[in-house]
């Protein structure tokens, strides 16, 4: 069993992407959080940055300085560790030869490049692959380089709302609601990781790299809890509860209720959750006869159930709720956490998931490493690097 | 400029000669293994023999697709046997139980490494193989729960409600993907194997990190709710035209801002108070009445593409029959239409990974429970006929394979 206690002792080339040489022009989220997942794994990244300000995420809020300093931004931050920063203008003809000199070398390129910038820029997408045919070209964007939205402006609450996310959250009798920070971005730089690690894959076995894209639109879409079809049916938000469809319901007790100190969230979706999460309130009889083709009688017994749980949950907190029916009832429950307790949560951090990093502005913080442990060690997390910090190492000036 | 390149054809699909043992159920695991899948790694579902074999379509048609399926009991010695065989000749281990399950059929990693040391075994349980929480049960539901995600998602900042979509279970399967390939490469180039332990509740705690770093240094909490941003203005959903339809709109800069006010038209925005961005913030809610004047009349497709056009980030509410019916999605080839037999052909999101490495043309319907037992049993073990009879009279296998011993 892997023993995160003794993770991340390793020697860098001992790791699993040791050797592989990753240029990032990518900005923001979602190339770079596909660069840190590299990164972490014990590839070199060397994070390209256009002068003077560098990437576009050194100056979104909130900052870790008091004053605000772009060397602190908690997004920037958390997305490059472990990266060298090299400062590159690759917007004048001296800046295209040095970046072009240095993809010349690498196996990876994470871009994100859309159709107007490509066009404005000069950067066809077979401009490196050409002359490096070894190397996989990752381009992360919105919507990718063709097809009626390709030159469209996104950002997360677009995305969220064209990729379906925002018709399934929050109360049906007011307006949908956006997941927070930058989530399709995220799960667009996980997409990202994947598809090089296909792309290296098929590599490792002709030597060929290749030209990839992908979407955050698509990425979306591809993830819904749904088949989108459904014969017809339509998908609906309903607020507390998990959404539901609108010809068929789930079973009942699926909701977030209050208790004493906060909320607790109740799974569901099957009938003997069902019937054991009746045991546990003491209602069986709230599980017999039950009619799950009934709709109107299953949204009636929804809300006497929230009642029952509510009820139910009245002077206990959280952590009661959620170690008596997990340890005794074996229901998947859990309490809403607060940031602070997440970083505080034994399991978490048991698991090593928490590394403190510090850096020369931002200080001392804990970090998210990766939600996985493995039978090798991994690294130490880095911290993320000065705007420019290894233009010197890497390009000798 | 298609993302296509000049590159010799390669057969088809990147993952071509992978074999994939996919324990998994629900929908973390099956995603995973479904995306290994679909671009081309033979992933062989084991399922317990007594479960029903009807092939059922959506959620299961989704995640299934692209999949073999054998029946075997795990929990008798013969089945036992039969598992660690094929995980010899397998590249791929990946199974989500609680983590007491796998020990309790004496299939633990040390036991699945004995039979094959190149094997990538990934783990997929709730909260992580060790630890105080290790046997409690997770869902996606609640994991994001505890990954504190939902902590910052609601209208208000004392009511908390959940994503609605399991959001743990997504992103846990993503992840899967790429840190099984990275040990695959490994192990393909070395012979070592790895065990991973990806837990579904550290899922999204890694897609909140800036968050959790800002409040572990400065104690920082998002104090915005509802759908807005902590800085820009206008930053939400309107309401259009019809029943339940909603557009997103969200100005970030001055240019946006006037191509905003020369869509919309008229003087009411052109009010001084709202030319800089902090005062567009400070005066939102009069700026969000008059844009729901504008929009309540207009259909979400009009309004999303005028304001797109004039470069407005801008987009429509799709819910799940729309996203079916999205002009980019289609122009792109996103979707894939698989043949379920009986069922008819069933329109299905397709993958989002572009490029050469994908080859829809093989892509065949979800299983029916043991339709290719045979296939495995005789052509990749080697058992015989008169084996496979025994072993479906003493339930240790079930075979529903008219047509599954070819290949």
């Amino acid at each position: 069993m892997p023993n995160p206690t003794k993770n991340r002792e390793r020697q860098a080339d001992d790791l699993p992407l040791s050797g592989l040489e990753v240029v990032e022009v990518a900005q923001g989220v979602a190339g770079p959080f596909c660069g840190r997942l590299l990164a972490a794994l014990g590839a070199n990244v060397i994070k390209v940055e256009r002068p003077p300000k560098g990437d576009w995420s050194r100056k979104i809020a909130p900052f870790l300085s008091d004053d605000n300093h772009p060397e602190s931004s908690a997004l920037y931050l958390y997305n490059n560790t472990g990266k060298k920063s090299v400062l590159i203008d690759w917007e004048t003809e001296s800046g295209i030869d040095t970046l072009t000199s240095l993809v010349s070398k690498a196996d990876v390129l994470i871009e994100d490049w859309d159709v107007n910038y490509r066009e404005s820029a000069g950067l066809s997408t077979e401009k490196f692959n050409s002359e490096n045919p070894g190397l996989v070209e990752i381009c992360v964007t919105p919507f990718g380089l063709s097809g009626p939205y390709a030159r469209w402006k996104s950002t997360p609450i677009v995305q969220l709302a064209l990729g379906g996310y925002l018709s399934i959250m929050g109360y049906p009798s007011k307006e949908p609601l956006m997941l927070p920070g930058h989530q399709p971005d995220y799960l667009a730089g996980l997409n990202a990781h994947n598809a090089v690690q296909m792309a290296l894959f098929e590599r490792d076995i002709d030597g060929l790299g290749q030209f990839v894209e992908v979407t955050m639109l698509e990425t979306l879409t591809n993830l819904h809890q749904i088949a989108l079809e459904m014969d017809g049916a339509v998908r609906v938000r309903n607020g507390h509860r998990q959404s539901s469809l609108s010809r068929r319901g789930f079973p009942p007790g699926v909701s977030t209720l209050p208790a004493d100190d906060g909320y607790v969230t109740f799974g569901g979706g099957s009938v003997a959750i069902w019937e054991q999460l009746c045991l546990m309130l003491g209602r069986r009889d709230l599980s017999e006869n039950l009619d799950l083709d009934n709709l109107d009688e299953i949204a009636e017994l929804r809300c006497e159930v929230d009642e029952i749980m509510t009820e139910w949950m009245k002077g206990r907190t959280r952590e009661e709720v959620f170690l008596d029916a997990s340890r005794n009832w074996m229901l998947p429950v859990a309490p809403i956490m607060e940031l602070h307790e997440v970083l505080a949560d034994p399991q978490f951090n048991q698991r090593g998931l928490f590394q403190d990093i510090h850096h020369p502005v931002a200080g001392t913080a804990k970090y998210p490493t990766l939600p996985f442990v493995t039978s090798d060690p991994l690294q130490e997390f880095k911290r993320a690097p000065l705007l420019g910090e290894h233009t010197e190492e890497i390009l000798g000036r | 400029m298609n993302g296509k390149k000049s590159t010799p054809i390669r057969s088809s699909g990147a993952l071509k000669g992978v074999r994939v043992v996919d324990l998994t159920r629900v929908w973390a695991g099956p995603l995973g293994t479904r995306i290994l899948g679909d671009f081309g790694a033979e992933v062989i579902k084991v399922s317990d023999p007594r479960l029903p074999a009807d092939r059922m379509g959506g959620l299961y048609g989704k995640l299934n697709r692209n999949k073999s399926s054998l029946g075997l009991r795990l929990d008798t010695e013969v089945g036992r046997r039969i598992f660690l065989e094929l995980v010899t000749i397998s590249d791929v281990v990946i199974e989500n139980f609680r983590p007491r399950v796998m020990p309790n059929l004496n299939l633990t990693y040390d036991e699945i490494m004995k039979a094959n040391p190149s094997i990538v075994m990934c783990a997929m349980p709730g909260y992580g193989a060790e630890g105080p929480y290790a046997e409690f049960p997770a869902f996606g539901s609640t994991a994001e729960a505890a990954s504190g995600v939902v902590s910052m998602l609601g209208y208000t900042t004392d009511r908390p409600i959940q994503t609605g979509m399991s959001y743990a279970d997504p992103v846990s399967g993503l992840n899967s993907v790429g840190v099984v390939l990275t040990y695959l490469r490994r192990s393909r180039a070395t012979g070592k194997g790895q065990y991973i332990d990806l837990a579904l509740a550290d899922s999204p705690v890694c897609m909140i990190g800036e968050y959790l770093v800002a409040n572990s240094a400065i104690s920082y909490l998002p104090t915005e709710r509802g759908n807005e941003h902590p800085d820009h203005a206008p930053h939400g959903v309107n309401r259009a035209d019809g029943d339940d339809n909603w557009v997103a709109i969200s100005v970030t800069t001055n240019d946006e801002w006037q191509a905003l006010c020369s869509v919309i038209g008229g003087d009411r925005l052109s009010d001084s108070r709202f030319s800089t961005q902090d005062g567009r913030k400070r005066f939102e809610e009069d700026i969000d009445a008059v844009i729901s004047d504008w929009a309540k009349s207009r259909d979400t497709v009009s309004i999303m593409t005028q304001l797109q056009e004039a470069g407005v980030r801008a987009g429509r509410v799709s819910n799940n029959q729309e996203l079916l019916n999205d002009p980019h999605l289609a122009a792109n080839d996103f979707f894939a239409d698989i043949d379920e037999g009986e069922n008819g052909l069933k329109r299905y999101d397709g993958q989002s990974i572009r490029g050469n490495i994908l080859d829809k043309s093989e892509w065949k319907a979800g299983p029916i429970l043991g339709q290719d037992s045979k296939h495995v049993l005789v052509n990749l073990l080697g058992y015989s006929e008169a084996d496979c009879a025994a072993l479906a009279i003493d339930g240790t296998s079930v075979f529903n394979d008219e047509s599954s011993t070819q290949s």
